[in-house]
């Protein structure tokens, strides 16, 4: 049974009909697959279907080991977004419901490479010294979480310091109680400072600084 | 995207729900240039909304969600601009009338308010503190989180109940906290939350204060009609106690009401010619997603006429 119906798979045919260059979308998975692990690579699957520009490749999280070191994958399912080059776009857990979305906005911008964000904020990431991991919880059920995933990966693709998780809460119970997660989207940076809810751009630049004065 | 210094907008628009996308269909078949600056939730309040089962044309129903990315589908469709931006300021004293937002500054020959209402916090000891860490306005974003727990749920209108009653699918027990006696909810879920074994009722109570150390362990409420004060124990707290429209920044700029709505006549006209406004930011009346689109789409006709009589001559 294919995950997008013929109208869904239409319309994301559409959506990315105009990518700017190749992309890559590495899951990685395991040899008896997870619920979640075995719909998270069937959906990659079926969305490289949906442009030539896509492709899919699948990993063992076990056997192909070095593979998700090297991308510093350290949790299943998950998929790395690759463009031109590896600008460090993790998806950990199915990006489904309104995750869906920040899937597809970070193909399209991976794919050309070039985030949409304010000249203010992309002089602050450029002066940046150290690096910053930004891991914004989510479930897929939140309609106000897109807006800090899709925040989180244009910082990630504007800075080679950057890298940015999404992290889907109901698949990882541990890491939401480690960080306290009570309310999503809630955004842990450097593991010492968090954002709650869907701030705008400047805050969300202002708490990355603030977390980098902790360091 | 920087913005041209010397663009002139005939129409931006703040806000995108279905008051604003309507609005930016109209004014894109009237050939009009369109804005429509989304803020931090493109579709509004109603993309939010688990299922609208009230909007003429779905008779399955159709998710709110999906409703609104059809309506923005439809207003891209006709030709108009969208930017996720929250509005940060506007000058609409003279025309042309700029709008700013942190990154960029929009000039419009015409606007159109429909920047919708927000929900309204209680207010009381704990609530901020705890925003995000138990205390909650989404039981659809952070049901998952209560489990088996306990939960109040705060109010007594449709979006209590609603989310109240999606909240049981999660927690063990759901209590409803109402200052009054009765409901406000339309009966169909009042039938729903009476008919559920894990809804529970305190009625004549209101919230005085969130308690908890790290996280929320209960809350003090009073009943108004005894004056007895009481804990209940419970782990998340959810807000539901009414709106309140997002009008700050145009306060001094049109007329607003005692309560902060932006004042219209029945064409949508604010007080200051040019400046129109649609949806829930002008009428705390009804609050439905069809009464929004159709203000919306009243606004951009009077937009456009406005711009036919004032500007195009």
């Amino acid at each position: 049974m294919a995950l997008l119906s013929q109208e869904i798979a239409e319309h994301v045919e559409q959506e990315l009909a105009d990518l700017a260059g190749p992309v890559r979308m590495v899951v990685f998975t395991q040899e008896v697959e997870c619920e979640f692990c075995a719909e998270t690579r069937q959906l990659v699957e079926e969305i490289a279907q949906l442009s030539d520009k896509l492709t899919a490749e699948v990993y063992d999280f076990v056997a192909d080991k070095e593979k998700a070191e090297e991308l510093g994958v350290d949790k299943i399912p998950a998929i790395a977004i690759i463009g031109q080059e590896d600008y460090r776009v993790r998806f950990y857990g199915i990006p489904s419901g309104y995750e869906f979305a920040s899937l597809l906005h970070a193909i399209r911008t991976v794919a050309a490479g070039k985030p949409e964000l304010s000249e203010e904020t992309l002089k602050a990431l450029a002066e940046m010294t150290v690096p910053v991991h930004m891991q914004v919880f989510v479930t897929p059920t939140c309609p106000y979480c897109p807006t800090s995933v899709v925040l989180a990966h244009q910082m990630a693709i504007a800075s080679p310091l950057v890298r940015a998780d999404m992290v889907e809460a109901m698949e990882f119970p541990q890491l939401a109680i480690k960080y306290q997660v009570m309310g999503v989207p809630r955004t842990v940076i450097n593991e010492t400072t968090y954002i709650e809810g869907a701030a705008p751009e400047h805050t969300v630049l202002e708490k990355l600084q603030e977390a980098l004065k902790q360091a | 995207m920087k913005e041209q210094a010397d663009q002139v907008y005939d129409l931006v628009i703040l806000g995108g729900g279905p008051a604003g996308l309507t609005a930016a269909v109209y004014a894109g078949r009237a050939a009009r240039s369109t804005l429509v600056l989304t803020g931090p939730l493109p579709g509004g309040q109603v993309a939010t909304t688990q299922m609208v089962e009230n909007f003429p044309g779905f008779p399955e129903g159709i998710s709110g969600m999906e409703l609104a990315q059809r309506m923005q589908a439809q207003a891209g469709h006709f030709g108009a601009r969208m930017v996720v931006e929250p509005v940060t300021g506007v000058d609409l004293t003279h025309a042309p009338f700029t709008v700013q937002t942190h990154c960029d500054t929009y000039r419009s020959r015409t606007v159109i308010i429909a920047t919708g209402a927000v929900p309204r916090r209680l207010g009381v000891p704990g609530e901020a503190r705890f925003f995000g860490r138990g205390v909650s306005t989404c039981a659809t974003c952070d049901g998952f989180f209560y489990k088996g727990k306990r939960v109040v749920v705060v109010g007594g209108g449709d979006s209590a109940l609603d989310e109240g009653l999606f909240l049981t699918r999660f927690a063990r027990e759901v209590v409803v906290v109402h200052r009054r006696d009765q409901l406000r909810a339309a009966r169909v879920y009042q039938e729903r939350a009476f008919a559920n074994p894990k809804m529970r009722f305190v009625w004549d109570s209101v919230v005085e204060e969130i308690l908890g150390e790290q996280t929320v362990s209960g809350v003090r409420v009073r009943n108004v009609k005894t004056g007895e004060a009481a804990v209940i124990e419970a782990n998340g707290v959810f807000v539901y106690v009414g709106m309140t429209p997002g009008s700050r920044l145009f306060a001094g700029q049109v007329e607003l009401d005692e309560q902060g709505y932006v004042v219209t006549d029945r064409r949508q006209h604010t007080s200051r010619p040019g400046i129109f406004a649609a949806g829930d930011v002008q009428s705390p009346d009804f609050r439905q997603v069809v009464v929004a689109a159709a203000s919306g789409a009243m606004a951009a006709l009077e937009a456009d006429r406005f711009l036919a009589d004032e500007v195009d001559r």
